[in-house]
């Protein structure tokens, strides 16, 4: 029935024009299953993929500030662009769709398993904005939208049949005559606040910003623990770039499409925040300035210790590639292969892969060991000396002998202290270097 | 998650990266991939083509592509129009295209061969370039050569000590060749 609905669709229709703000910058196209990095700017989950590097840290292709995760789909996101969209977007999905079966790798499913949370979340806010504002005026049109959530619940977010489109259009032209007409474009008329609220407030996102897991916060929303790593509140993932920057693509968008609710919401905040200045603000600014994904990765290099799996990603927190110890999945099937970093198999992550694994928390994980010839040559590429890794692994084997470093040779602890004290050096010159990398 | 496959001419090095249940990703960029974001470009050329600038493919390959680009006035190279060569390759825009100037020039940046000296073409390349800001980068290099860092270090030696005479000699072969 899926199938039908989107063939009348596209051959009695032409695609929709689409906004400068939701094009990729990578491949020209429509967004599709956005990503949005820790700077704010979004991408498409393939175009973000490829463009990362297997071997080292990665750099945003528009501001080139590195990260090292690769962050989930912004659900939120995919389902504004679907409901925006809905022609072109699917246009899209059918020719991923065809490249991913070519490849036998695939894109995580979101209309499943992903983002259920999300749809009961938004549901409820949906019915309750409803009988709070009476947003839906005809009593065909109610009895339409309860049918439509009843659908929606169980199944899908991404509403892909024909009614419950409908409805929901039909429901929302009537938010959608608060907003000025000379803005809008028809497809757009489709989009109302429920679409494009925080994760946390539920109101009219603001300054929104996206964190690895993908869900979508106001900027103000986010409480930033002083000691910890910033932490997701629905999902309770941790958040390993940092406080994230702004999405000012989605921020721009939202302050055209809903201009007076978005006036509203800043002078609310603007009022708040100049309350509560003294102690918030300083508490951030400290947050931000000590915690960078830069310094974070450097120290990962530095650590002579650490392993490097080339090429391999954590299948929960994104870490790509993988420092430090791996675990792979020994019965999952699919050619992308299920691994995880040593902090996600210490928590037993039990998010679903990044690339539509059939993983299950039976399922067993073995430690992977990564070769020394890839460790090496990681160094080499990343500026660290080999020789300085060579003395590394000998003063390792010299460990390994003797049991405890107590009954060590003097030569040999010498080297041995001289391999404990050359991180530390190195990380100088690693962040020298990248300073000097990010300056230029 | 997936593991890629470094990429090494030698596929030797696969063997390494841990025994025999590495599956190796050779690639998913898909031709057509690169295709359809080649043709965008070549679209969005035709729509607001930069300035003094053109590009278009050869012939028949959507992947090798001629570029002119007209000399920008107030330079020794004014009114020379200079043929560059622009190949892309199959992993567009994930590896920058290979560009170099057909027709002769005299310029610190670009060798004998016509290959260009710009970073932006090799380890500062981001798949969010496109052809059109990499020819205002040729562009711009008319009229501010990098001096620090030049592929034919004799001219940028000849800029800095006798600007004069380099602009003449650069001048004589934009007459000679790009007219």
């Amino acid at each position: 029935m899926e199938d039908q609905t989107v063939l009348t669709v596209k051959s009695n229709a032409e695609p929709e024009k689409i906004s400068h703000s939701f094009r990729c910058c990578i491949c020209l196209d429509l967004l599709y299953k956005p990503i949005v990095l820790s700077c704010g700017h979004i991408s498409c989950f393939w175009c973000v993929h490829r463009s990362m590097n297997g071997l080292r840290e990665s750099h945003c292709p528009i501001c080139r500030r590195p990260y090292n995760h690769f962050p989930s789909i912004c659900v939120m996101l995919h389902r504004l662009l679907l409901k925006m969209y809905p022609i072109a977007y699917k246009m899209r999905e059918i020719e991923i769709l065809e490249d991913e079966r070519r490849y036998d790798f695939f894109s995580p499913q979101l209309d499943n398993h992903a983002c259920g949370p999300l749809v009961d979340n938004e549901c409820h806010h949906l019915n309750d904005s409803m009988q709070f504002s009476g947003i839906f005026c005809g009593s065909s049109s109610k009895t339409g939208s309860h049918e439509n959530m009843e659908q929606l619940q169980p199944v899908s977010v991404a509403m892909k049949n024909g009614t419950s489109e409908q409805s929901s259009i039909e429901g929302i032209t009537v938010a959608g005559k608060k907003l000025p007409p000379n803005e809008l474009n028809d497809n757009c008329k489709q989009i109302s606040i429920v679409d494009v609220l925080c994760t946390a407030c539920k109101q009219l996102l603001i300054r929104p910003v996206v964190l690895n897991c993908g869900h979508v916060y106001c900027e103000t929303c986010i409480i930033t623990p002083t000691v910890q790593q910033l932490k997701c509140e629905v999902c309770q993932c941790l958040n390993p770039n940092g406080f994230p920057k702004v999405c000012l693509e989605l921020d721009q968008f939202l302050e055209e499409q809903f201009s007076k609710e978005y006036a509203l919401r800043r002078d609310v905040i603007l009022n708040h925040e100049f309350a509560t200045m003294c102690s918030m603000g300083a508490g951030k600014s400290g947050f931000i300035s000590s915690s960078g994904a830069k310094g974070e990765h450097s120290s990962w290099l530095a650590d002579a210790h650490s392993k490097v799996h080339v090429g391999v990603g954590c299948d929960s927190c994104g870490m790509y590639p993988i420092f430090g110890d791996g675990y792979r999945c020994k019965d999952c099937k699919e050619a992308s292969g299920f691994d995880l970093c040593r902090d996600c198999y210490i928590t037993r992550s039990k998010l679903p892969g990044r690339f539509n694994q059939q993983h299950t928390p039976e399922h067993r994980l073995e430690l992977v060991e990564s070769s020394i010839f890839f460790d090496m040559m990681m160094r080499y590429v990343t500026g660290q000396r080999e020789d300085r890794s060579a003395a590394v692994v000998r003063a390792d084997d010299v460990f390994e002998e003797n049991g405890s470093p107590a009954t060590l040779p003097d030569n040999a602890q010498e080297s041995a202290s001289g391999a404990l004290t050359t991180p530390t050096t190195n990380s100088d010159n690693l962040t020298d270097q990248n300073n000097t990398d990010s300056a230029s | 998650m997936v593991r890629v496959v470094v990429d090494m001419n030698s596929g030797g090095g696969g063997s390494g990266v841990g025994g025999t249940s590495t599956s190796s990703w050779v690639s998913t960029t898909s031709v057509s991939a690169s295709g359809k974001r080649i043709q965008r470009e070549m679209a969005e050329l035709n729509m607001d083509p930069p300035q003094d600038c053109s590009a278009g493919p050869k012939g028949d390959n959507l992947y090798n592509w001629v570029a002119t680009i007209i000399g920008p006035a107030g330079t020794p190279y004014q009114g020379g129009i200079f043929f560059l060569d622009i190949t892309f390759p199959t992993d567009y825009p994930f590896k920058p295209p290979k560009v170099a100037f057909l027709t002769r020039i005299y310029h610190c940046n670009v060798d004998s061969a016509g290959n260009v000296n710009l970073d932006i073409l090799k380890d500062s390349w981001s798949p969010a370039l496109t052809i059109t800001k990499v020819l205002l980068a040729v562009r711009s290099m008319f009229t501010n050569p990098s001096l620090h860092n030049p592929i034919v270090p004799g001219i940028a030696h000849l800029y800095l000590e006798d600007k004069a005479k380099h602009d003449q000699l650069a001048a004589e072969w934009t007459l000679r060749f790009a007219k």
